[in-house]
């Protein structure tokens, strides 16, 4: 995936010689981040994150900040209310949108959470994956509104995330087998003694490869269908045709229903992989 | 490394570390805020509609129980009054059949008794006639001897009766 990424970059790079706003300046200005140097928020930038944070954070706030702190509020915004409409009646809401959010939060109990956690567990990990689930799809679907973009489309938000998933992994595993237990329990029983050296960092890399499939997954299946889209308009610029302009936004809307389905199939897969890699965290294999 | 510092791949450790974050806060706001009160009440009404399933459907056996006991009482209420109707049937023909037999015994025995009485009627009525006829005969005769007797004969008859009220004094 990152080899056809590196390769995409490269076609696209190709084509930046010439004319004056390239394909490749089109497809970068969509779906790479940039710092915010006006308003108010360039102002707190300027005040308070002018130099990085221990050397290494550059904690500007940019676009890509935004839109996660959009799709942060739009979840405190939904589900806070939902909550107390959820909580005041008994026997279900009757209210359409309430029962819209209990669909999704039963399909993440359902799907995500109860077939990767003993019955036990299920209470107390719902809502970890709830949030994963939720903050994701929100972050998918506000890339899909034209001027916004998608903040889960970038290599440092999904690797976040994944950390996140990376961290419950180890940290659920240690506190459940022990710190050593863990460590140890990596490594199946049985292994003859002299493979061990061996087996053990195969298994760490296995254990590192897994937020890494997270990572990029998510960024090259939301980034993906942005550069199809993109790319379907700016055919219309490049042949300068009505004819193209038809069947470039017929493509590019069938794209962009695609994308609505992957926006929901990635967030499921991002939170059941997860669920899958802490909840099988809990036991030796 | 050269490709994750620039374009498409970069990795900004920055926006990794708002990533993380805006995470963490936003789990802990909606862990209180939202997802503890919905699951607890998902739950709740889960278990809440699970006994009223249960309950629902131990009423409905429970109806079904009373129902089949109606059924069966009725049964037998049908049976008794079948019953009581037949045995009310089964006394009204045997009244008739009393009745009429004892209405019949009392015809015979007004017969006998009409019998009885027009044969002491006719008896006595014979008797009566005889003693009539033998007054009438004795008057006939008598008014015949009167007729035909001389004083001779009186006298002798008269002397006659004499001598037998004599013997017999």
């Amino acid at each position: 995936m990152v080899q056809l990424l590196q390769g995409l970059q490269a076609i696209i790079q190709s084509s930046k010689s010439g004319e004056e706003e390239s394909m490749y300046d089109i497809v970068m200005h969509h779906l790479t981040d940039h710092p915010i140097h006006d308003g108010f928020i360039g102002k707190i930038n300027e005040k308070f994150f002018h130099e990085k944070l221990f050397g290494i954070f550059d904690m500007t706030i940019t676009k890509w900040v935004l839109m996660l702190w959009l799709s942060a509020f739009l979840c405190l915004l939904v589900f806070i209310p939902v909550a107390r409409k959820i909580k005041n009646s008994s026997y279900g809401s009757r209210s359409r949108w309430v029962n819209l959010w209990e669909v999704l939060i039963a399909f993440v109990h359902d799907e995500v959470v109860e077939p990767n956690f003993d019955h036990h567990y299920v209470k107390k990990a719902m809502p970890y994956f709830l949030t994963v689930f939720f903050f994701i799809l929100f972050c998918n679907l506000l890339g899909l509104i034209p001027g916004m973009s998608t903040a889960t489309g970038n290599l440092a938000v999904t690797g976040g995330l994944a950390l996140c998933t990376l961290v419950g992994m180890l940290g659920i595993g240690m506190i459940k087998q022990g710190i050593f237990g863990y460590w140890a329990g990596l490594v199946p029983h049985g292994v003859p003694a002299f493979v061990l050296p061996l087996m053990f960092p195969i298994e760490i890399i296995g254990l590192l490869i897994k937020p890494f499939a997270l990572t990029v997954r998510l960024f090259a299946n939301m980034t993906a269908g942005h550069v199809v889209i993109i790319i379907f308009i700016y055919l219309v610029m490049m042949f300068q045709s009505y004819w193209v302009g038809i069947g470039s936004v017929a493509g590019s809307l069938m794209i962009y229903l695609l994308e609505l389905l992957v926006a929901f199939i990635q967030a499921y897969i991002f939170a059941v992989l997860s669920a899958m890699f802490i909840g099988a965290s809990m036991h030796a294999h | 490394m050269e490709v994750l510092k620039e374009g498409l791949l970069k990795v900004d450790p920055g926006l990794l570390l708002w990533t993380i974050i805006t995470f963490i806060v936003l789990l802990l706001i909606l862990w209180k805020a939202a997802w503890k009160p919905i699951v607890e009440a998902l739950d709740a009404r889960a278990e809440k509609i699970r006994g009223d399933i249960e309950s629902a459907e131990k009423s409905r056996l429970e109806a079904e129980r009373l129902f089949a006991e109606h059924k069966a009482m009725m049964d037998k209420a049908k049976e008794e009054a079948a019953s009581i109707i037949a045995e009310g049937k089964a006394d009204a023909e045997k009244l008739k059949n009393s009745i009429v037999e004892k209405a019949n015994q009392e015809a015979k025995d007004l017969i006998e008794r009409a019998r009885r009485e027009i044969n002491l009627a006719k008896d006595k009525a014979l008797a009566e006639i005889q003693a009539e006829v033998v007054t009438i005969s004795t008057d006939i005769a008598a008014k015949i001897i009167a007729k035909n007797l001389k004083v001779e004969d009186q006298k002798a008859l008269v002397e006659e009766a004499l001598q037998k009220i004599r013997t017999v004094q």
